[in-house]
């Protein structure tokens, strides 16, 4: 099952941060990087994704917008952290109202730390992400069979 | 005899127009990102996000909205098989609007907002394109004496030398019909936009996946129609025929790239004028001159 | 002769035991048992008659003579009845136009004179012509309006406790209702099969009467302006119905429907103006713009009456006095152009209306407008195949419009409302009478179902005979019409939550009509090849000497097929249990409680995601076409009527020179 590597999908949402990851994120997508190159697109619909992309960390407001974006997406998916909010809460991380990075809300698959995180990481990220793709992807057909 | 041939020709469509459905998409997205100062995804693209779609989780928001776009399908290769069988032009037009009728209820049975929303434009673009759409059967007519597409190789000239004004009118509204900018109201290929997806939000995994490879289908069919206007009797038209289609292909997405979605008041307008003058124009030439 | 006089007479005999009778019990026994009786003979009719072109009966002189008196009789109580009403609501124009129809149905009884024709020898007048679209229109009548007549008596049960619950001194005047309902099949029986014009007018004016009674029977203020409107605009035409009467007897032809069309074929301008005066009489009964505003009052009227006027009685007559028309009107370039015009606009404007338009009975009733609009260009293009096609968009439009409206009363009913978007969820509230909606609608307006084959052949029928003008209005309200129905078919189709499922209080009786109104569609569109040759093109046929079918047998072949996958997926594909996971709709992650469609708004609070449909009520909406349409039509029919006058007075002045 190649195919999930080669059209992974994205969806990108920003937590609470300070928008800088955000950005970087938006600039990974632009034409200038070319990532449809790989078949990468950017999906603004959970329904649709392969790939979850989170900026900032996460916080009472937010987390079950996390969580619900999470769910609505089908089986293969993999969550990439981006940015140091997303892995660990970050500067943020003793606010009132934070509760810690992405895994406080939904297990993530990768972790890309930086503050900003720059494209080149993310994209990395997401390579590392298509990988798990394909292993959950092999995993899950082999459920099927074994069904 | 007739229907037998119908049924061959859908079973020939149901194989043919995936696949060429298929690369017309790729080239569609190669194109446009070179427009863009891209390099782009490899001409099989298309190709493997519906292999991945129909990999995905079989999942629905509830239990009538894969037997309508599965109707749809269905519906789309019979039109596609009545017309290339050389069947009767308006018997296709009128499936193809089946099929799109079925996919707009599929959306609005999901009763979600965005799905709503879209439902509803696409709908308002159904009655953008549909007077364009009758008149240029009629004016295909006309020009041809055929409503039978077999009919253009017995014709001495092709059915463009006296019906190219509705065939520039039909130009117009296939934008509409390819979901291409200025009138992607309904459902965009872009990301981020107010209705997210439009019509498909909620179609998920394999049932998108139908939907995509509705998609090449209708657009094989749509160029076929394009195609009828440019065969005679002369073999060789043929590939005159398949040098405008691409020609066409290629302009409609220029178009795509260059202009920005307009407001459905506009589409609709515009859309009903061009039929007006372009379609009666044309219809009223040919029946009294 | 036997049937034909058993057609009329049982639901005469049926509306008099069901005025006198107030039991429910007994109504219900003895309605069912009258309705299936004429639904029987009507089938039996068809049986004998359809094979057997066109049969003429004659009456002796004696009976001839006391069933004109008798004809003459019931004018005059029908007159009289207007006159009384009128009084009773002090409406001045009614009681004219009664007055003056008095006295036109006196003198053509008294003064007129009368003409055998030579072709039948001496004595002998034709009294009943029964031909294919005779057959066709008696198996509408007794199938669909009984039908309807059973519908209407679980739904009165309902309309009754509704009326008691308003005022518990509410009296019961279910019997009156039921009685008009069966005299209105009677009255549609004798028009489609007299042959004698004078009879054909007595029942012409009992229908333009019991529609009255009809519309008027709530007798809220309301109601009775309406019924007034519709008597108003109706006395009209049945007064143009008697002023041809009166010209075509001062013309010494003979006054027999049959003998007047091949008389006015082959002398078209001799009878210009009896023939739009008639054409007149007909687009005023079948509502075309401006008279279309009696059809749109009419629907106070209980829902059984509304089915019953707009599927397969009342209007049916109009069209069906402008199909038989049509072959006069292929001869005849003036009322032809007269009749096309006001079709073709009719047809455009009022599919452009019903965009606008919330309340699903008015949506109906534009949309049985703008179908009978048509029907109307059809018959006035008058070539054999606008005529096939005219007939089976008379066929489909009764049984697909009686279901929908039928449907619509029972939702009415039961969710309180007859407005489109509440009925949002039907398909879970109510999930067998929202498939057979869904199925009415579709009916309407998509391929492979009747209406579109139909309008398919009215398109090849308009391009054959170069007829640009039609073409344009027909693409454009083609458009129209996908548009207000497939807006109404998204409300129908929606699932969210688990509802309750109320239409387990759905009366027998009703669902009973409901499954007898949806087989009816299913086998008229599945059949409809079969249909064309055993039924429409043997009219054809006798009328034109062509088969006029448009479209193919293997086209229509193809068409049935997909109109049985189209019934299997409503009613086997829809809606079951899949291996499908459940998952909820997308709402930007903000969910409250999904199934309910709430998400968190601002403040945290729970917000519901509604939308309406798009209604364009200032493109489309009636206050900007309506005045439009009316002024082109009335245009139309007024320049119509004037130049049949003229070539009147140029014949008669022709005469002294």
């Amino acid at each position: 099952m190649a195919y999930n590597s080669k059209s992974p999908w994205v969806i990108h949402y920003d937590a609470s941060s300070c928008n800088g990851c955000d950005i970087e994120v938006l600039a990974a997508l632009c034409p200038g990087f070319d990532v449809e190159r790989f078949g990468i697109i950017n999906t603004g619909n959970p329904k649709h994704a392969d790939i979850f992309l989170v900026t900032g960390s996460v916080n009472e407001q937010n987390i079950k917008v996390v969580q619900e974006i999470y769910d609505q997406m089908l089986e293969p998916k993999a969550v990439v952290a981006c940015g140091i909010c997303a892995c660990s809460g970050g500067v943020f991380h003793d606010c009132y109202n934070v509760l810690g990075g992405v895994d406080k809300a939904i297990p993530v698959d990768v972790y890309v730390p930086g503050c900003a995180v720059r494209p080149e990481a993310i994209i990395d990220g997401v390579v590392q992400a298509i990988g798990i793709l394909d292993e959950k992807a092999k995993a899950m057909a082999q459920q099927k069979k074994g069904a | 005899m007739t229907t037998l041939a119908t049924v061959l020709g859908i079973i020939a469509f149901a194989i043919a127009g995936p696949i060429i459905g298929c690369l017309l998409a790729g080239l569609d997205r190669i194109i446009s990102a070179r427009m863009q100062g891209r390099v782009g995804p490899p001409l099989l693209q298309p190709y493997y996000d519906v292999r991945k779609l129909f990999s995905k989780e079989n999942a629905s928001v509830n239990t009538s909205e894969h037997a309508y776009i599965l109707f749809a399908f269905i519906f789309t290769l019979v039109a596609g098989g009545v017309f290339f069988s050389g069947g009767n032009l308006l018997l296709s037009v009128f499936l193809v609007t089946l099929s799109s009728l079925l996919f707009i209820v599929a959306a609005y049975s999901t009763r979600s907002p965005y799905s709503e929303v879209g439902a509803a434009r696409e709908t308002l673009q159904a009655m953008a394109y549909e007077p364009m759409l009758y008149l240029m059967c009629v004016a295909f007519f006309m020009a041809s004496g055929w409503f039978d597409v077999a009919g253009v190789f017995f014709l001495d000239a092709p059915a463009i030398t006296t019906a190219w004004l509705a065939f520039l009118g039909f130009l117009f509204v296939l934008t509409i019909k390819l979901r291409k900018s200025p009138f992607d109201i309904s459902m965009s290929h872009h990301a981020h936009q107010e209705i997210v997806r439009g019509v498909t939000t909620e179609m998920s995994g394999p049932t998108l996946g139908l939907v995509e490879v509705m998609h090449w289908c209708e657009n094989v069919l749509f160029m076929g129609w394009v195609a009828m206007f440019f065969i005679w009797s002369n073999p060789l038209s043929i590939i005159l025929a398949i040098v405008v289609v691409l020609a066409v292909y290629f302009l409609e997405i220029w178009i795509d790239n260059n202009f920005a979605r307009v407001k459905w008041q506009l589409m609709l307008k515009s859309a009903w004028l061009v039929a007006l003058v372009a379609g009666g124009l044309n219809v009223a030439v040919l029946a009294y001159l | 002769m036997e049937l034909i006089a058993s057609l009329i007479v049982v639901p005469v005999v049926a509306a008099l035991l069901l005025l006198v009778i107030k039991n429910d019990r007994a109504r219900d026994v003895i309605g069912v048992a009258f309705a299936a009786l004429i639904a029987v003979l009507s089938i039996a009719f068809a049986v004998v008659f359809a094979g057997t072109g066109p049969v003429d009966y004659s009456v002796t002189p004696n009976l001839e003579n006391l069933l004109s008196l008798v004809s003459l009789a019931i004018d005059l109580v029908v007159a009289a009845f207007i006159v009384c009403y009128a009084v009773r609501y002090k409406r001045p124009l009614a009681l004219g136009l009664a007055i003056v129809q008095i006295l036109f149905a006196l003198w053509i009884e008294f003064f007129a004179p009368r003409t055998k024709p030579l072709w039948l020898g001496t004595d002998l007048t034709t009294a009943v012509h029964v031909d294919a679209l005779g057959v066709i229109m008696v198996l509408i009548i007794g199938i669909v309006g009984s039908g309807i007549c059973v519908y209407a008596l679980g739904y009165m049960k309902d309309f009754q406790a509704h009326e008691l619950h308003e005022n518990p001194q509410a009296k019961d005047r279910r019997p009156w209702f039921f009685a008009l309902m069966f005299a209105f099949l009677s009255a549609m029986f004798i028009i489609v099969l007299a042959d004698n014009m004078t009879w054909m007018y007595t029942a012409w004016e009992v229908t333009t009467l019991c529609s009255f009674l009809l519309i008027g029977f709530t007798k809220t203020e309301e109601a009775i302006n309406n019924a007034f409107r519709q008597i108003v605009m109706n006395m009209l035409g049945g007064i143009a119905f008697q002023v041809a009467i009166i010209l075509l007897a001062s013309f010494r032809v003979p006054l027999m429907f049959t003998y007047f069309i091949q008389f006015a074929s082959s002398q078209p301008y001799v009878v210009l103006l009896p023939t739009v005066l008639l054409a007149f009489a007909g687009m005023t009964k079948a509502a075309q713009i401006p008279f279309h505003t009696w059809l749109l009052g009419a629907m106070v009227a209980p829902t059984p009456t509304s089915a019953l006027l707009h599927s397969s009685t009342m209007v049916k007559a109009g069209v069906f006095l402008l199909v038989k028309l049509s072959p006069v009107f292929a001869a005849c370039l003036p009322a032809s152009v007269m009749v096309i015009l006001v079709g073709g606009f009719t047809f455009l404007f009022c599919s452009l209306l019903a965009i606008s338009q919330s309340n699903a009975k008015r949506v109906l009733a534009y949309s049985t407008i703008a179908n009978l609009g048509l029907i109307t260009a059809c018959a006035g293009v008058g070539t054999p195949e606008a005529v096939w096609a005219a007939i089976l968009l008379i066929i489909f439009h009764a049984v697909a419009k009686s279901l929908l409206f039928l449907c619509v009363g029972t939702a009415e009913h039961h969710i309180g409302s007859r407005n489109i978007e509440d009925m949002d969820l039907l398909f879970e509230r109510m999930p067998r009478l929202a498939r057979f909606m869904m199925l009415g609608i579709m009916c309407m307006f998509v391929a492979p179902f009747g209406m579109l084959i139909a309008k398919w052949a009215t398109l090849v029928s308009f391009v054959e005979t170069g007829n640009v003008a039609l073409i344009i209005l027909l693409a454009f309200g083609s458009a129209a019409t996908f548009m207000f129905w497939a807006k109404w078919l998204g409300k129908l189709s929606g699932i969210a939550g688990e509802p309750q499922n109320v239409e387990l209080t759905v009366h027998k009786t009703e669902w009973v009509a409901l499954l007898l109104m949806a087989g009816l569609v299913c086998v008229t569109c599945v059949l409809l090849p079969l249909m064309s040759s055993g039924l429409v093109v043997p009219y054809v046929e006798e009328v034109f000497g062509v088969s006029g079918q448009g479209i193919d047998d293997d086209n229509l072949w193809i068409a049935a097929i997909c109109a049985v996958a189209i019934i299997l997926m409503l009613f086997a594909g829809l809606g079951r249990s899949s291996k499908q996971k459940k998952v909820d709709v997308y709402l930007a992650g903000a969910s409250a409680d999904n199934m309910a469609r709430t998400f968190r708004g601002s403040m945290s609070q729970p917000v519901a995601a509604t939308s309406r449909n798009m209604y364009l009520d200032n493109i489309f909406g009636e206050t900007r076409i309506t005045p439009i349409a009316s002024a082109i039509c009335t245009l139309v029919m007024v320049a119509g009527i004037a130049l049949g006058l003229a070539w009147l007075v140029i014949a008669f002045m022709n005469l002294f020179v």
